[in-house]
């Protein structure tokens, strides 16, 4: 279970501090909504460890990663754009998905190739995908990571409803079945429909 | 009663798209006009060397000129390859820490290419010379210190703190604009050090090291005092102190011309097939707000490339402060020659960043409505005139050609001096001013047609404010370069007619040290200063028009 704990942090100049508390149990999707400003992405920042809190806590299981470095958090991270080096092959890619899952297999590429319905782009360049693919493969490297953490940043906003809505699905299946604990911070309302249990 | 109106609106509305096309017209024309002036001036020159005759008391021995242009290609292939290694492990470690007086480093470094090489070279010799710091510290250990610096590894040496500082701040700037996101999504992919640099520094900086290269190794096999100075004698002489030994040493001008026209096709050779990319220079984007240091062995690598890297940097420039500023400054400052020479350095310093400002940016406002590659081409080419044509070249042109004319020195001299110190600022001004205008110009140009804002009431409410830092930036570097300049007023200087660099040098001639040392000190604070000031000046203003 993740659980965030009375989570304070002020930007430079900010008088207010920002105050989050969040349970979000396993195999289940929260989505954080609100308008621009209002600390969304900073929340992630701050689970990802991109950011030190003031004070307050995040569990993960019992454990309090605050104190971690963002390359010892279990956490994968997607973004609403450039989530892929475009220079690099898709096989490139995925493939530094691996590293913070050593014991995964180089055969297991083809597997998450599969289930995000990309298998015959393994060796295309990115930047030759469409934005839609290009979220599809960077949710196969989360896949490969298989990190207990997903945080989406605005994930569908540059997407069409059609590739947005197969995102969704996606994600919402690959949370299930990996018992991951998917934070989704999104301004859009088939987002928020998505989330099950933010409290 | 609605006809009458709607006639009227379409009158007005005729009568706006004429002004507005006679506002482009006119805009095209002052660009054509400064673009064929600065192209002229060229063909001139280069008709001048050509059809020189042979003066009949040449006394000067045939060159070798085989050697003169290995030894140009060499020490400028070695000069470009150290200055980019350096460039490019001093930004990365530049990337990688935070400290204390961080940003006053980068701000040197940026100053470093408008550092007088002359002003480099004597640091130099104050530091690695046979009585310099080094030889002082060898000697703390009973070790006799050789002090080398005359020669081949004396010139490489001062290339390298004057580009290698050049290449770090601009490398640097690429490094800095690499998103955020991109470098949060590596550091959650947990990139090693060396996978960090391949898969995202690399790309970044690759792509601005071919027109990096080329304008740094045409700045060495162009460079002059360095040479002169730092040489150490005929095995190590260039083509263009060549060309100056020919003219000013044995007035032999029919070589001059040959070892000039050599220089440029060289010079042509290298500059044409990296014509288009030098603009990339000013991409340098924003800054990256994600911090994401290395540890362990990686930092303690880039705190010691760091140590190494300022030490080497600022010594010579420390020493030539250490130097300058002792008992004899007052008597040297408050020499009549000295202040005559000060004048002349600080008013054609002040004349030519004017005029290059003006001229960079009206070219550059002809290059944002202009669609043809063709016309874009014949814009732009002059105004990378001087990569080709180097200062002892171009000041060549113009004494054989003031001469034929039967102008005399002291005349030719301010008027030759401002041309050239235009034509050696305004690739750089063109680099930095260009690309802002164009962006000015996609964003705001419909808006600014749209309100009727035109001529200078546009430029005051639109251009200038936008432009504030770039401003200052330009007029800063076009006062130093003018400052520093000795390649023309090697050829034009006299007792009469003199600037702070032509009295440094001939102090150095006379062995008259303390008085090069305080002329040099001088200098390179007035320079700072200009670049420190300036940029801030304009900047300041900037933020007052948007509040």
């Amino acid at each position: 279970m993740l659980k965030i704990e009375n989570l304070k942090f002020s930007h430079p100049g900010q008088k207010t501090p920002l105050i989050y508390n969040l349970v979000l149990h396993p195999g289940k999707t929260g989505n954080f909504n609100g308008p621009s400003g209002c600390g969304k992405s900073t929340l992630l920042d701050l689970i990802a460890g991109f950011l030190q809190p003031t004070s307050g806590k995040i569990m993960l299981d019992g454990k309090d990663i605050v104190g971690l470095e963002p390359e010892q958090r279990p956490v994968s991270i997607l973004f609403q754009s450039d989530n892929l080096f475009d220079h690099l092959s898709v096989r490139k890619n995925l493939q530094l998905g691996l590293a913070k899952n050593p014991d995964t297999k180089v055969s297991t590429i083809q597997n998450v190739l599969e289930q995000v319905g990309l298998t015959e782009f393994i060796d295309r360049p990115a930047s030759s995908l469409s934005g839609g693919q290009k979220q599809r493969i960077a949710l196969a490297r989360t896949l490969l990571a298989n990190q207990s953490i997903l945080l989406l940043d605005e994930p569908y906003s540059s997407l069409d409803k059609i590739n947005a809505d197969k995102m969704r699905q996606l994600v919402e299946q690959l949370t299930i079945e990996n018992n991951w604990h998917t934070l989704i911070v999104s301004h859009l309302a088939e987002d928020e429909k998505q989330a099950k249990s933010l409290p | 009663m609605k006809a009458p109106a709607h006639g009227l609106r379409k009158c007005s509305q005729l009568f706006n798209r004429r002004k507005i096309i006679n506002q482009r017209l006119t805009r095209k024309f002052v660009g054509i006009f400064f673009a064929l002036l600065v192209g002229g001036l060229m063909i001139a020159i280069f008709a001048v060397l050509i059809f020189s005759p042979q003066p009949a008391n040449s006394n000067a021995l045939t060159p070798d000129i085989a050697h003169l242009i290995r030894m140009s290609l060499i020490q400028a292939a070695l000069s470009t390859a150290i200055s980019l290694i350096v460039g490019i492990a001093l930004a990365w470690s530049l990337n990688r820490l935070r400290f204390w007086g961080r940003s006053i480093i980068i701000s040197l470094l940026a100053t470093a290419i408008v550092a007088p090489g002359l002003v480099i070279a004597l640091g130099l010799i104050s530091v690695w010379g046979r009585a310099g710091w080094i030889a002082d510290f060898a000697d703390l250990f009973a070790f006799n210190w050789p002090g080398g610096i005359f020669g081949l590894f004396g010139i490489v040496l001062a290339h390298t703190v004057l580009n290698g500082a050049f290449a770090a701040h601009l490398l640097l700037a690429r490094l800095s604009a690499i998103p955020a996101q991109k470098l949060k999504l590596a550091q959650s992919l947990v990139l090693a050090p060396w996978q960090r640099f391949a898969i995202l520094d690399w790309p970044a900086i690759s792509s601005a090291l071919p027109s990096l290269a080329s304008i740094i190794f045409l700045l060495t096999f162009t460079s002059f005092p360095i040479v002169l100075l730092l040489g150490g004698g005929p095995s190590n002489q260039t083509l263009e102190v060549a060309i100056y030994s020919a003219v000013r040493l044995d007035f032999d001008l029919k070589t001059a011309a040959m070892l000039a026209l050599v220089q440029l096709g060289i010079c042509v050779a290298i500059i044409l097939p990296t014509l288009g990319s030098t603009q990339n220079f000013s991409n340098s984007g924003n800054t990256s707000s994600h911090h994401w240091p290395d540890r362990g062995i990686v930092k303690f690598i880039q705190i010691a490339i760091l140590i190494i890297a300022i030490f080497g940097f600022t010594s010579p420039l420390l020493a030539v402060l250490q130097k300058g500023l002792g008992p004899e400054f007052f008597e040297t400052i408050t020499r009549p020659s000295f202040i005559k020479a000060a004048q002349n350095s600080l008013i054609l310093g002040t004349i030519s960043a004017a005029i290059t400002l003006f001229v960079a940016i009206r070219i550059a406002m002809t290059m944002a409505i202009t669609r043809s590659k063709i016309a874009k081409a014949v814009f732009v080419t002059p105004i990378f005139a001087y990569l080709v044509m180097p200062s002892v070249v171009l000041s060549l042109g113009f004494f054989i050609g003031s001469r034929n004319l039967g102008i005399s020195n002291a005349v030719a001299a301010p008027m030759v001096l401002i041309i050239a110190n235009v034509l050696l600022a305004l690739p750089f001004v063109y680099a930095m001013i260009a690309p802002a205008i164009k962006s000015i110009h996609s964003r705001y140009d419909k808006q600014a047609r749209a309100l009727n804002l035109s001529g200078f009431k546009r430029w005051q409410l639109v251009e200038r404010p936008l432009l504030g830092r770039e401003i200052g930036l330009a007029l800063a570097l076009t006062f130093s370069f003018s400052l520093g300049d000795l390649g023309v007023i090697s050829l034009f200087g006299t007792a009469e007619f003199s600037t702070l660099p032509w009295q440094m040098f001939r102090a150095m001639g006379a062995y008259r040290n303390n008085d090069a040392a305080t002329i040099a000190a001088i200098m390179l604070l007035i320079s700072m200063a200009v670049f420190l000031i300036l940029p801030s000046l304009f900047n300041r203003s900037v933020k007052i028009a948007e509040n």
